[in-house]
């Protein structure tokens, strides 16, 4: 993956994000499929060294961390909800294009390191709207994943229980 | 009508409207202490809070229960450009349910500030009457026990630099060091709002109502006249389907400083100042983490317990001070704020119990570089707070970052990192020092945070230069007045929750004697 490449795509999405609904008539609402979509393809990458060496272990642990963005995003104001939505839409709709068109794989086609490589590129942005997302994204799914008493085993701490 | 003690808005099936003499918005530091005075003195109160009425056997010593319970916008509140994260509570009893328990009266320098700014004649002998007040209300006392390994490092590292540091005073009762105060006290050894002056307030027939979100005061002339307010959701998000309205001899607003400005400029209230919402404050921090050796469990023994004032007022007044001080170390508020991602966030992460972190807050507010933020009202009408980073206020991060190391390896760190998204972890200070010196300044790439939010409604002696006076009433409406830390000038260089209770101490008796003539 080059870095003109990301450049491109991360062009495509900040004009999207700021233009808005406008462009994506749809985008603020609550897409379960995109935000699963693309939950799917950057916690793993996002996790990797944290997740269990098990398979199904690190299945029930990702099921488990969406499960905990999509009960702890109700608790943020609308204002904020409306643009992790409309972020996991353009995401998810953006990687389904470039595949189509074969310009790019789809999200889910892409390699751990090269999904990584693609948030890295965001927090170096010189556009904000990506560093946001970079930032917004990594503190909601690092706060979901490490919110789980189940996931704490590598921390040797446990939650303490005074009653 | 006789009224109960407690009401949860979010249980009503229908429209209510309520009469008392004295209706309190926020039951915090301020609200708090307002709402026992003012039942004390035979008022009937009303006291209204946003969050829930959760006490210590509702706690649960986990963030993914804390967070989204107990803080506002789930302890994932932002500035409007996300450069900023800000912990403050949303529950009963306000941020004194969750803090770190540090009580520290006003600073002198800071109190000589406000006067030579804003010609506010408080001095360290007028209020001390009112610091001991809550001091003996809250056992407010020097921590008799020696600090957690978190504190230790912080002491250690001053002491092997020659710098001052500080046994911090704890508003506890019966503390048995176990440092989960960001979550709610499981034992009510904390002497927050919540078990001290809330309780008594409604023995003595105040109300409270739990769970409501007001959204408006109506003022006519130059008084107010009503207020109305609505149930929130199990989200805490405001609902439009059941109303309730309020009428008083007088209105305090104490909702902190984003919700108290936010429901003044919800309300369009004269603000012939142009300073309502305007300079709010927020102790910038900075962090720190360092590796070391032996186990710190940061998690465990109370929080706060020594803090550094060694830079808080720099000789050269061009310059940020900064206060240094430790948090408590829990698995999200790491997670969320350690650098990095995937393998290299995860060895951190694994590090847990071996991480020392320092904080440091700015003290804003003091310098023409530094009027701090704006609270805005979004399309939905909730405050969002617009607050830009200056270059005054980058250079004093950037020192600030350049201490913590100092210290952190002074007390014997084997690494240090720096929380800046360009920042690696240092094996030793000339390291650290030369790499600190060229990490990117700007908002994002450089983590700061806050859990003090300070002004927005400014005391002044004059209507020009703020929104209240030094009573905290509002100069253009007579029976309205704001009891919070949103009355404060400038941010305080120490952590505010004293500075609040013998403010509003004062305030409250002097509103009573009013009110009672």
């Amino acid at each position: 993956m080059h870095r003109r490449q990301f450049l491109i795509a991360g062009l495509a999405l900040a004009g999207s994000a700021a233009l808005g609904i406008k462009v994506w008539h749809y985008s603020l609402s609550p897409q379960p499929d995109n935000r699963s979509l693309v939950l799917a393809a950057i916690l793993p990458a996002l996790l990797y060294g944290a997740l269990p060496q098990d398979e199904q272990a690190a299945i029930t642990a990702l099921q488990r961390t969406e499960q905990a963005v999509i009960d702890f995003m109700s608790f943020l104001p609308l204002r904020q909800q409306q643009q992790l939505d409309q972020l996991f839409n353009l995401l998810a709709h953006r990687f389904s294009r470039l595949g189509l068109t074969g310009y790019w794989q789809t999200l889910a086609m892409l390699s751990a390191s090269e999904r990584l490589a693609l948030m890295q590129s965001w927090r170096d942005s010189y556009l904000t709207v990506l560093q946001q997302a970079y930032h917004g994204l990594r503190e909601l799914l690092y706060g979901a994943y490490y919110g789980q008493p189940e996931h704490w085993q590598n921390l040797a701490y446990t939650a303490p229980r005074f009653r | 009508m006789n009224i109960p003690s407690h009401i949860d808005a979010s249980t009503l099936l229908s429209d209510q409207h309520f009469a008392v003499d004295v209706v309190i918005i926020g039951s915090g530091a301020g609200g708090g202490i307002a709402a026992e005075l003012c039942a004390k003195a035979g008022l009937k109160v009303l006291l209204l809070e946003e969050g829930a009425w959760y006490q210590r056997e509702h706690f649960v010593m986990e963030e993914r229960w804390a967070y989204p319970q107990l803080y506002q916008e789930g302890a994932a509140r932002k500035t409007r450009d996300q450069a900023i994260s800000i912990l403050q509570g949303r529950t009963v009893g306000g941020s004194t349910t969750v803090n770190w328990t540090t009580s520290i009266r006003t600073p002198q320098p800071t109190l000589a500030y406000w006067q030579s700014e804003f010609g506010l004649d408080f001095s360290a002998e007028s209020l001390k009457p009112y610091f001991e007040l809550a001091e003996q209300r809250l056992n407010i006392h020097p921590w008799p026990v020696p600090p957690n390994a978190n504190n230790a490092k912080l002491q250690q590292g001053c002491e092997a630099l020659g710098w001052e540091y500080t046994v911090i005073n704890r508003n506890v009762n019966g503390c048995a060091n176990l440092g989960y105060c960001g979550m709610g006290c499981p034992i009510n050894a904390k002497q927050s709002m919540l078990v001290s002056t809330i309780p008594e307030a409604m023995r003595l027939g105040a109300t409270l109502i739990s769970r409501i979100s007001v959204r408006r005061i109506l003022w006519q002339h130059d008084k107010v006249i009503g207020l109305e307010a609505v149930p929130v959701d199990q989200y805490f998000q405001p609902r439009t389907d059941i109303k309730l309205t309020v009428t008083a001899r007088h209105y305090i607003v104490a909702a902190g400083a984003i919700g108290s400005p936010a429901l003044l400029l919800r309300s369009k209230v004269p603000n012939p100042s142009g300073r309502l919402g305007k300079h709010t404050y927020l102790h910038p921090t900075v962090i720190s983490g360092a590796v070391f050796a032996e186990q710190i469990n940061g998690h465990s023994g109370a929080p706060q317990s020594i803090y550094s004032d060694q830079f808080v007022w720099p000789a050269d007044s061009s310059q940020a001070g900064y206060k240094l001080e430790v948090p408590p170390n829990h698995p999200v508020l790491m997670a969320t704020k350690l650098t990095g991602m995937a393998e290299q966030h995860a060895v951190l992460m694994q590090q847990f119990n071996q991480l020392q972190v320092t904080i440091a807050l700015l003290r804003d507010g003091f310098h023409p570089q530094s009027q701090g933020g704006a609270v805005q009202l979004d399309s939905a009408g909730q405050p969002v707070l617009d607050y830009p980073l200056t270059d005054y206020l980058w250079q004093g991060m950037r020192r600030a970052l350049l201490s913590m190391a100092e210290l952190q390896f002074a007390a014997g760190a084997l690494q240090v990192l720096p929380i800046n998204h360009q920042a690696e972890a240092y094996r030793n200070w000339s390291q650290a020092k030369a790499a600190i010196a060229n990490l990117p300044m700007a908002p994002l790439q450089q983590t700061v945070v806050s859990a003090h939010v300070m002004g927005g409604c400014n005391m002044s002696a004059s209507a020009q230069r703020g929104v209240v006076n030094q009573e905290g009433r509002h100069f253009q409406l007579e029976n309205l007045s704001v009891f919070d830390g949103s009355v404060l000038p400038s941010s305080l260089g120490a952590n505010p929750q004293l500075t609040i209770y013998g403010l509003i101490w004062r305030n409250s008796q002097r509103l009573l004697a009013e009110l009672h003539r």
